[in-house]
């Protein structure tokens, strides 16, 4: 039999495929709610966006000054030339609006993967061990509570410059302890349950008890944060970027928002404000709806009989 | 362990929290690179003499475990310093600050708990409802969309597409108020206070719908409504019996985001140029204005941990179930 008590490759394999079958029919199940539909379709958009859109832009976002008769086509609601209107600057809204999705694509998806997979590790390990190592870790959690993080997050990037990637590692580093708390309290009752304690017994090892008997029980809630983790990651990003601490060099939403609302024109120019502020709510609102409808799945105790 | 134990225990792992959190703040900010006075120097405004002399003022010129140490002291004093830009002290400064942000919003946030448990627990005891899936569903956009989005979207249709409401600041510029009462009880206020008091509540409404609702719905099949069912009490009293019980998911969710208020309407603060604590603290950072800065951080990490300590406290006093030694 292949499956010493250590973690070989073809149990590992094994494992992932029927845990990928299971996430298919989870997927299935969650897109009978209608909500959880409408916030599929948003976020497949927003990722097609995110990877063809400064493709589909009509022209570059920063560097095409849009002229007409010889002269810079300032703030020109939509129509003609530029589908959306133009920005004070003379840029074209729409070549930002589909260029702008990338960067918060980005920040979103690794900035709440990142917090997924680091909250994970740290909730299964606490959780695991208990004791010390909990005592340890849950004292880090507390002091990442303290800490608080859209301040630290403005302080820290008034020094560095502000690129996505570091954007990115400053969200994780604030934002893991979300998920680390809700994973660490589902392991201690998982892990006190007979199948982990036999699969002990019959003396798997602490690596394999972890990762193959319990990390498969928690990893709804797992997926449940990680989407959150997105959500957050993306308000966050956006936030940073309309105070003024985005990356200087791309044009994501936030930073639409900050250029209109810096620049004054916000009281006139709605066909400049509309399509960043739908945008990012309309994602953020996507991600929710899907992870709403997960967690009635998720958590049994939302799962009494309608009436 | 007792409840005084457990109380002395949480107090003294918060107070050491406090210690840590102000440490990493002054080591983040002894951190920065660019040294205010520098920038005074170069524009030719300052003789290197005279930043000396500056640097020596505000103490740092000393070792930097001697900073260190004064620098605690004085937190711990509420002695925040004197502002490098406005050269004042900082707590003139930030105090009325506070005071600004919390006048919006802790009604506002009173507000919303209040009525969206209420609704909330509504929508769960008619679980599929229209009612249930519409309120979710609209709480579920104003909590996920960006609360800065939010208020922009306020500004652009009522400030300036319908013209009904200011859309800057807490007065209009001709109002000049004496005192406090003035100034936060005046129409001249209201009118201004109305557009981020609102994207406040509408942000907020959606965790405490959900809390309220799931709460409800947990309950739901329990044996004490049954019984409640059978000695005949009307719908609107099994509501009653079981929303209390669900008043202590809530009272700690209050006390949680009570702490967390200050850092998540900094964004909200700039949209309405509201001049609160928040506001404050991204002008101070832009004008490196370090002890500004460090006070404003502060007071933000504090609200926290002393919140999160009431929480605790509050929950291992409201639920009898809670064996103080397993919190």
């Amino acid at each position: 039999m292949s499956s010493g008590y250590f973690l070989d490759p073809e149990t590992v394999i094994e494992r992932l495929r029927s845990q990928g079958g299971r996430a298919w029919r989870t997927l299935r199940f969650v897109l009978r709610d209608n909500s959880a539909k409408l916030g599929f379709v948003i976020i497949v958009t927003f990722g097609f966006m995110g990877i063809f859109g400064p493709m589909l832009a009509p022209y570059h976002p920063i560097e095409d000054t849009l002229q007409q008769g010889g002269s810079m086509m300032r703030l020109q609601p939509p129509g003609g030339k530029a589908v959306l209107g133009t920005t004070s600057f003379g840029k074209d809204i729409l070549s930002q609006f589909l260029a702008g999705a990338r960067p918060t694509l980005i920040v979103g998806l690794f900035g709440g993967v990142g917090t997924g997979v680091v909250g994970f590790l740290v909730g299964l390990t606490s959780g695991y061990f208990g004791g010390r190592v909990d005592e340890f870790l849950m004292r880090l959690t507390d002091l990442t509570f303290a800490l608080p993080f859209l301040p630290m997050a403005l302080v820290i990037l008034s020094f560095v410059t502000p690129s996505i990637w570091i954007i990115t590692a400053v969200l994780v580093t604030f934002l893991w302890k979300m998920p680390a708390r809700v994973i660490r309290s589902e392991v201690m009752t998982v892990k006190e349950r007979t199948f982990v304690k036999s699969a002990r017994a019959r003396g798997a090892g602490h690596l394999r008890t972890m990762f193959l008997h319990v990390a498969p029980n928690v990893l709804g809630i797992g997926f449940l944060y990680t989407a959150y983790a997105v959500g957050w990651s993306i308000v966050a990003g956006a936030s940073l970027a309309f105070l003024g601490f985005g990356d200087p060099t791309t044009t994501s939403w936030g930073r639409m928002l900050e250029q209109v609302f810096r620049s004054g024109a916000i009281r006139v120019a709605w066909w400049w404000v509309l399509p960043p502020a739908i945008g990012i709510g309309a994602v953020t609102t996507g991600v929710f709806l899907v992870g709403r409808a997960f967690e009635e799945i998720v958590n049994p105790d939302l799962q009494t009989e309608q009436e | 362990m007792s409840f005084r134990r457990f109380l002395l225990k949480r107090t003294l792992i918060a107070a050491l929290l406090t210690l840590i959190a102000v440490s990493v703040i002054f080591a983040t900010l002894r951190m920065l690179p660019a040294d205010p006075f520098s920038g005074l120097v170069a524009s030719g405004s300052l003789t290197p003499d005279e930043v000396d002399q500056i640097r020596a003022m505000y103490g740092l010129d000393e070792p930097i475990y001697v900073q260190y140490v004064k620098y605690i002291q004085n937190l711990f004093t509420f002695q925040f310093g004197i502002s490098l830009t406005q050269q004042r002290p900082v707590g003139e400064i930030i105090i009325p600050a506070l005071v600004n942000t919390m006048v919006l919003l802790l009604p506002a946030l009173v507000a919303t708990a209040i009525v969206s448990s209420l609704a909330g627990m509504y929508a769960g005891w008619n679980r599929g409802s229209w009612f249930e899936q519409s309120s979710i569903v609209v709480t579920t956009v104003f909590r996920a969309t960006p609360i800065f989005v939010t208020g922009i979207l306020f500004l652009i249709i009522f400030s300036y597409g319908l013209g009904w409401l200011p859309a800057f600041g807490m007065r209009s510029p001709l109002a000049n108020p004496d005192g406090y009462l003035e100034t936060y009880l005046s129409v001249d206020f209201l009118k201004h206070y109305l557009l981020p008091f609102a994207a406040t509540v509408l942000f907020y409404s959606g965790d405490f719908l959900m809390l309220a609702r799931n709460s409800v719905v947990e309950r739901m099949g329990s044996e004490f409504l049954m019984l409640h069912r059978a000695k005949g009490l009307s719908e609107m009293e099994q509501l009653g019996r079981a929303g209390r019980n669900s008043l202590l998911p809530l009272v700690t969710y209050f006390a949680l985001r009570t702490g967390m208020l200050f850092q998540g309407v900094i964004t909200l603060e700039v949209v309405f140029a509201w001049p609160g604590i928040g506001r404050a603290l991204v002008q101070a950072i832009l004008n490196q204005d370090y002890p500004t800065v460090q006070a404003a951080v502060f007071i933000m990490a504090l609200a926290v941990i002393i919140m999160n300590l009431t929480a605790d406290v509050a929950y291992a006093k409201l639920d009898p179930t809670v064996e103080a030694g397993d919190v």
